[in-house]
């Protein structure tokens, strides 16, 4: 079951001379359960694929589906309750908001939708324990490790019961260790039931994901199909 | 995840409200909060104005509020007091006393009976009442105050003030032998006048009052219908211009200053935050949530810089509490501070601080979240650059400020208060306008000064912001100069200091000012005028002055009049110039003509068509002539002020004399010998005083001491008063108006080149030199002092030319325009501008620091 | 990498069988390499006439015959560990080849082709990674063995994409003849110039 959809996506920045089409014409649906990795050289329109399925910027054509419902349909307003609610958003440099400890962070969100603060706190930290950080849980993001923050930001974005993970180059900053520490608690988020989108230039990241889904100049030009056994490579091996 | 299903308040349903609600507030106030505890450094200057002026208000409002007696002196806790006084030879009739306070008693219920019987102590000019109070009676505990010892129990007990007890040499436990052998017992006080001296007996002590009181509470009932002799505390809420609404009218600009100014610092401050902020957009929060975080933000900082400036105001004003109970003459309740203006300005404070820093929130929720979280500022946007509704609301400003001029008894002056809020709004709203209109003035010029130019246009919100707080203290501070050089060079209302520093003046009793009556309001017997000399001359030496000037009244008394002047009429004294008055100021009687009639310091008199009264034309006591006396009523056409040929000479002949002294009680303008000699008043004159000039000015030590000598022989001292002169008011204006602006440029050129920071790391990898950077930030700082100056300076002119127009007491807009502080003009709209180039230009030397780092959010 | 100091390294812990020898041989690789007995012999045979080990009883032939190290064997061991892998001539790499065949081609899209080759690498590395997935079975070895398979694979795929951009660029600057698509500042264009 498809959780987002991606209908025939084109967005324009610009206008006249200054024209620029940062995607064209993408179709994508990612499952319930399933990370997608979007691969692409800086420029091909990545990040903007990111904002327009999380709902921060709105596509010039074509149409966003979330759950099924047209994003169009929605207020300015509805949108930052969906976001809210059901995505949860990892970026490169971790975003986590100066002055507010790790757990009041995590929490944030859900107060935002109005969960009572020490309901939404106990939900937050019980989320840190998942990622193995409730000891740090009062530290505040300068006292932090990058690969701390990192696993912070993501426990804010899958806290509550969202549906969809958005990640910007979200190890774009962490050494290779951290960096697999960060991807193997996206997937484990997919594989508790978010749908997740990666997207990445790096190929270590990416091949992580389910399905590899490669942008060139904001047109999707191939995919991996995805892989049944993990033992294959193993057969592959060669034999002297 | 172990996270499970968590409750919100809604959920499903299209029609559920799409905010966080109370929990989402908290939230964002808790994190408005938790970024004030870190970034209140980078907020200190907009805290520090608040902390300072909610401090002044609190100290002002002490000040003023707690300075003029208190409103029930005299009445202790009662609404209505009877008084019964000896008129004239005929002493009080004690049974009537009795039988009409026993009336009162019947009629209000309970009463109190104070009598006052006055004594002289040998030795001392001083008179000092014998008071039979009842400490402990119904009305008058507040007039009476224990010091040491305890209160008279009994015939032969008495208590003292601290002054009579000094004056007596008696200390508690000694016998007064001279009032029947009574005993002190206790050192008493009013608190409510600390220059009430008396002995303090038993009730029914006092055999041959002077005087009695009789206190009673009537409620509801007229005092003038009880008796007339009966009174009521006089209240000063009646008249709107009281202390206590001119410091609220002043800590109302103030805040409206201190929101100008720190409109920019919020912007900046939202501008640094603004990848945080759209990270918390792209959790979900909605626009009201962003904003509520910016607002939160500012009421934090207005609540604690209220909460800390009350707190400083509070300490300055106790300390300074004893020095004020010294100056006004009676005790102030430590926590007597006007909460009425002081709660308004903490709020206002608060108010400020809210719209100046949610006044950015409405550009940071127009960026777009993708936008805000790379940090991208939202394109500086294309506001109106109309002036048209500026100049409308500068329009509805010079209204108001005509209004003012209207109404009975200076009422309308309220119309002042709406007359600046509009002035204030027409400068908001023409300055983008002139923003523009000053980058493209700069368009030719060299690259730095151009870019300089072109940011200060680009970004206007922060830049109108200080031009706006720069042409708000400009406005201010130019009304005051206007005004008070307007005021001051009035050559008939004649305001100012009475006399210069170095000058004494000695009344003598009979004369006009002197205190013809003694002390105690009995007339006691005017000594000799060899004896008044004698006290003159030992006081003039005392000082170690060379001149003692003595000044005459002519007799029926002289005064002038403008039958055509607007305004205000004539004020002052008229003396006559005796040889040896002349001589005093070096002026040499052969040089006068014989024709003059009128010798005077105050410029412009001899064209300004003034006329001479003498004789029975004039009013009263003769010390002021001419129908406008003091104001009030202003002359308009139906007035009459002929001039009769018996009592007036129309056309006097003035001579203007600039070594006569410019004080207003010195004589600085006399009438000529000549002159009484031609109108057959020549040997009327009479003695009035002496002015003593001193090589030095006169410590308050050697005042004191004239005072006491002068005491002896019932003559009264004057020295130099504290009213300022026309110079200290524009030149202090001026200050302010230069300091308010440097430090306003001070604080926002930082804010506003924030914004170009990057640029200007640019520009410096690109190799520009300090010499770019500084013409930079000189050209930013002295286009926006010069702009604000010319902007505040046209406004208030706008605004005086309103008051001025209509406003019957002042002399029409011709008289503003006539008087224009031009030296103080200069230093505000041209000095103060180079200046600030100046200082940009030394300052903006360093190098940036850290052309990659970028601030850490 | 030799099974021949594979083995020497497995037998500096101490003597031990033939059959011993493969078994832990499979196991600190991760079971990524698997070795048959023959191999094993053939090896030890050589390691033998070489002086670098030497057999407990030459009586005893197959599986239970027993190794130890010499100390020329631990010699040899040594300096092999330190002596580092041959990368200074560029190895005729068969992808580089075709995508420098297609890039001539002119019926040939070049891109298409390094599409094609990424793809295959980017889901081999699918697979790899795959592995890692399951932390239960996956040791240090293992990790060791997977993460320079990795980052081999990467590598390519870098140098692909690389290439990408550079033949992009190349194609550019032949259809149009303006200055420069991309007005690059000078000091870029140094570092980024070969070493």
């Amino acid at each position: 079951m498809s959780y987002l959809e991606l209908r025939d996506i084109s967005k324009v920045y610009g206008e006249g001379a200054a024209e620029v089409h940062a995607l064209q014409r993408i179709d994508l649906s990612v499952d319930t359960g399933s990370l997608v990795a979007v691969m692409g050289a800086s420029g091909s329109g990545k990040s903007t694929l990111l904002t327009i399925a999380g709902s921060l910027e709105d596509p010039t054509s074509g149409e966003v589906y979330l759950g099924g419902r047209p994003l169009s349909s929605l207020s300015r307003n509805g949108k930052a309750r969906l976001r809210r609610q059901s995505i949860g958003y990892v970026f490169q440099d971790y975003n986590l908001l100066a002055g507010l400890s790790a757990v009041e962070n995590v929490s944030l969100p859900l107060e935002l939708d109005g969960v009572a603060a020490r309901k939404a706190q106990a939900a937050a930290l019980e989320s840190l324990e998942d990622f193995g950080l409730k000891d740090r849980a009062s530290s505040y993001p300068d006292q932090l490790s990058g690969g701390e923050r990192q696993r912070v930001a993501i426990a804010r974005a899958v806290v509550g019961n969202r549906q969809l993970l958005l990640a910007d180059e979200p190890s774009g900053a962490l050494d290779s260790t951290n960096a697999e520490a960060v991807m193997r608690l996206i997937l484990a988020a997919c594989r508790r039931g978010m749908a997740a989108v990666v997207v990445t230039h790096d190929a270590q990241l990416a091949s992580w994901a389910d399905r590899v889904v490669f942008l060139r100049d904001g047109r999707v030009v191939d995919q991996t199909v995805p892989v049944d056994s993990p033992e294959t490579v193993l057969a592959d091996l060669p034999n002297q | 995840m172990s996270v499970g299903v968590l409750e919100r308040p809604a959920t499903g349903s299209a029609s559920e409200p799409t905010t966080g609600g109370v929990p989402a507030r908290r939230a964002m106030i808790r994190w408005a909060w938790r970024l004030f505890k870190r970034e209140w450094r980078q907020q200190l200057l907009i805290l520090l104005l608040v902390i300072v002026a909610v401090a002044a208000v609190v100290v002002g409002a002490a000040v003023a509020t707690n300075t003029p007696p208190p409103a029930n002196a005299g009445y202790g806790m009662a609404d209505d007091l009877a008084t019964y006084a000896n008129s004239g030879k005929h002493p009080i009739n004690l049974n009537l006393v009795t039988a009409q306070s026993a009336a009162l008693e019947y009629r209000f219920g309970a009463v109190q009976v104070i009598e006052n019987e006055s004594f002289n102590v040998p030795g001392s000019s001083q008179t000092y009442d014998l008071r039979s109070q009842d400490p402990h009676g119904p009305y008058g505990g507040p007039m009476i105050q224990l010091l040491s010892g305890h209160y008279p129990t009994g015939p032969n007990q008495i208590a003292l003030t601290p002054g009579l007890a000094s004056e007596l040499n008696l200390r508690v436990g000694d016998t007064w032998s001279s009032q029947g052998g009574k005993t002190v017992v206790g050192i008493v006080q009013n608190p409510q006048s600390l220059l009430d001296e008396f002995a303090l007996v038993l009730p029914g002590q006092v055999t041959h009052p002077s005087t009695v009181d009789v206190l009673f509470d009537a409620p509801g009932v007229n005092a003038g219908r009880i008796g007339s002799n009966v009174s009521t505390p006089g209240s000063l809420n009646n008249n709107p211009i009281n202390p206590e609404t001119i410091v609220l009218a002043l800590a109302t600009v103030g805040m409206l200053l201190i929101a100008l100014v720190s409109i920019g610092g919020f912007t900046v401050l939202a501008q640094r935050r603004l990848r945080a902020l759209g990270m918390l957009e792209s959790m979900g929060a909605t626009d009201r949530n962003v904003r509520l975080v910016l607002e939160a933000n500012g009421v934090i900082v207005g609540t604690v810089g209220a909460v800390v400036g009350f707190g400083l105001g509070l300490v300055a004003w106790l300390a300074y509490r004893p020095h004020n109970e010294q100056n006004a003459h009676h005790l102030i309740p430590m926590f007597a501070l006007p909460w009425k203006v002081i709660v308004p300005a903490m709020v206002l404070a608060v108010i400020a601080t809210f719209f100046a820093a949610g006044h950015p929130a409405r550009a940071i929720t127009r960026v777009p979240v993708v936008g805000a979280l790379a940090g991208r500022p939202a394109p500086p946007r294309q506001i109106h650059r109309s002036f048209v509704p500026g100049v409308i609301a500068l329009a509805i400003g010079f209204v108001f400020f005509s209004l003012s001029g209207a109404g009975s008894e200076g009422s309308g002056v309220i119309w002042l208060i709406p007359g600046f809020v509009a002035l204030i709004a027409g400068i908001i709203l023409v300055a983008p306008f002139f923003l523009a209109v000053l980058a493209r003035a700069g368009r030719k010029s060299p690259i730095a000064v151009r870019l300089a130019l072109r940011d200060l246009s680009r970004y206007r919100a922060r830049s109108g912001s200080a031009l706006s707080a720069i042409s708000v203290g400009v406005l201010i501070a130019v009304v005051i100069c206007a005004v008070a050089v307007a005021r001051y060079s009035n050559v008939y209302d004649y305001v100012g200091p009475n006399l210069a520093s170095n000058e004494l003046a000695v009344w003598s009793p009979s004369g006009q000012n002197g205190n013809g009556q003694g002390p105690n309001g009995t007339t006691s017997a005017i000594p000799s005028i060899e004896s008044q000399e004698a006290s003159v001359h030992s006081i003039a030496s005392a000082v170690g002055a060379t001149d003692v000037v003595e000044l005459d009244n002519p007799a029926p008394s002289v005064g002038l009049q403008n039958p055509s002047a607007s305004g205000r009429q004539w004020n002052g004294q008229i003396y006559v110039a005796t040889p040896a008055l002349l001589r005093a100021y070096g002026i040499n009687p052969s040089s006068i003509p014989s024709d003059v009639d009128v010798l005077s310091s105050r410029p412009g008199l001899s064209g300004s068509g003034v006329q001479l009264t003498y004789g029975g034309s004039g009013k009263g006591g003769g010390q002021l002539v001419g129908p406008g006396s003091g104001g009030g009523g202003g002359p308009g056409p139906g007035n009459t002020n002929t001039c009769s040929p018996e009592g007036c000479i129309a056309h006097p002949v003035v001579q203007e004399e600039s070594q006569l002294p410019t004080g207003t009680d010195a004589p600085n303008t006399v009438v000529t010998e000549s002159a009484l000699h031609r109108l057959q008043l020549a040997s009327q004159s009479s003695l009035d005083g002496w002015i003593i000039q001193a090589n030095s000015p006169i410590t308050s030590a050697q005042i004191l001491n004239a005072q006491t000598v002068a005491a002896t022989n019932n003559l009264s001292i004057e020295s130099k008063n504290d009213a300022p002169t026309s110079a200290e008011i524009v030149n202090w204006a001026t200050v302010f108006a230069i300091a308010l602006a440097l430090g306003i440029l001070a604080m926002s050129i930082g804010l506003i080149r924030s914004e170009t920071a990057s640029e200007l790391r640019t520009l410096t990898a690109t190799g520009a030199s300090s010499r770019t950077r500084r013409s930079l930030t000189a050209a930013t700082a002295g286009g926006l002092a010069f702009l604000g100056a010319l902007l505040g300076t046209v406004a208030a002119y706008v605004g005086l030319a309103g008051w001025f127009h209509s406003n019957s007491l002042e002399g029409g807009v011709s008289d503003i325009i006539d008087h224009i502080p031009w030296s103080n003009l200069f230093l505000i709209v041209i000095a103060m501008p180079v200046v600030a180039a100046i200082v940009g230009w030394v300052l903006a030397g360093r190098d940036p620091t850290g052309i990659s780092t970028r601030p850490m959010e | 990498m030799s099974v021949r100091h594979a083995l020497l390294a497995l037998l500096s812990d101490g003597p031990k069988y033939g059959l011993q020898l493969r078994q832990e041989f499979e196991a600190r690789t991760g079971e990524v390499w698997p070795l048959n007995v023959g191999q094993v012999y053939t090896t030890l045979q050589r390691l033998e006439r070489d002086g670098l080990v030497e057999s407990d009883d030459s009586a005893v032939t197959g599986p239970q015959k027993g190794f130890h190290i010499t100390e020329e064997g631990a010699a040899e061991l040594a300096e092999w560990l330190r002596t580092p892998p041959d990368f200074s001539s560029p190895p005729r790499d068969e992808l580089v080849i075709k995508v420098l065949v297609a890039f001539e081609l002119p019926d040939v899209d070049v891109h298409e082709v390094v599409q094609v080759h990424r793809r295959y690498l980017v889901e081999l590395m699918q697979q790899w990674t795959r592995l890692k997935e399951d932390e239960s079975r996956f040791d240090l070895n293992f990790a060791l063995v997977v993460d320079a398979e990795l980052f081999r694979l990467d590598s390519l795929i870098r140098w692909l994409d690389t290439a990408d951009g550079r033949l992009k660029r190349a194609a550019a600057g032949v259809d149009a003849p303006a200055p420069q698509p991309f007005p690059l500042p000078k000091a870029r264009r140094k570092v980024g110039a070969p070493q």
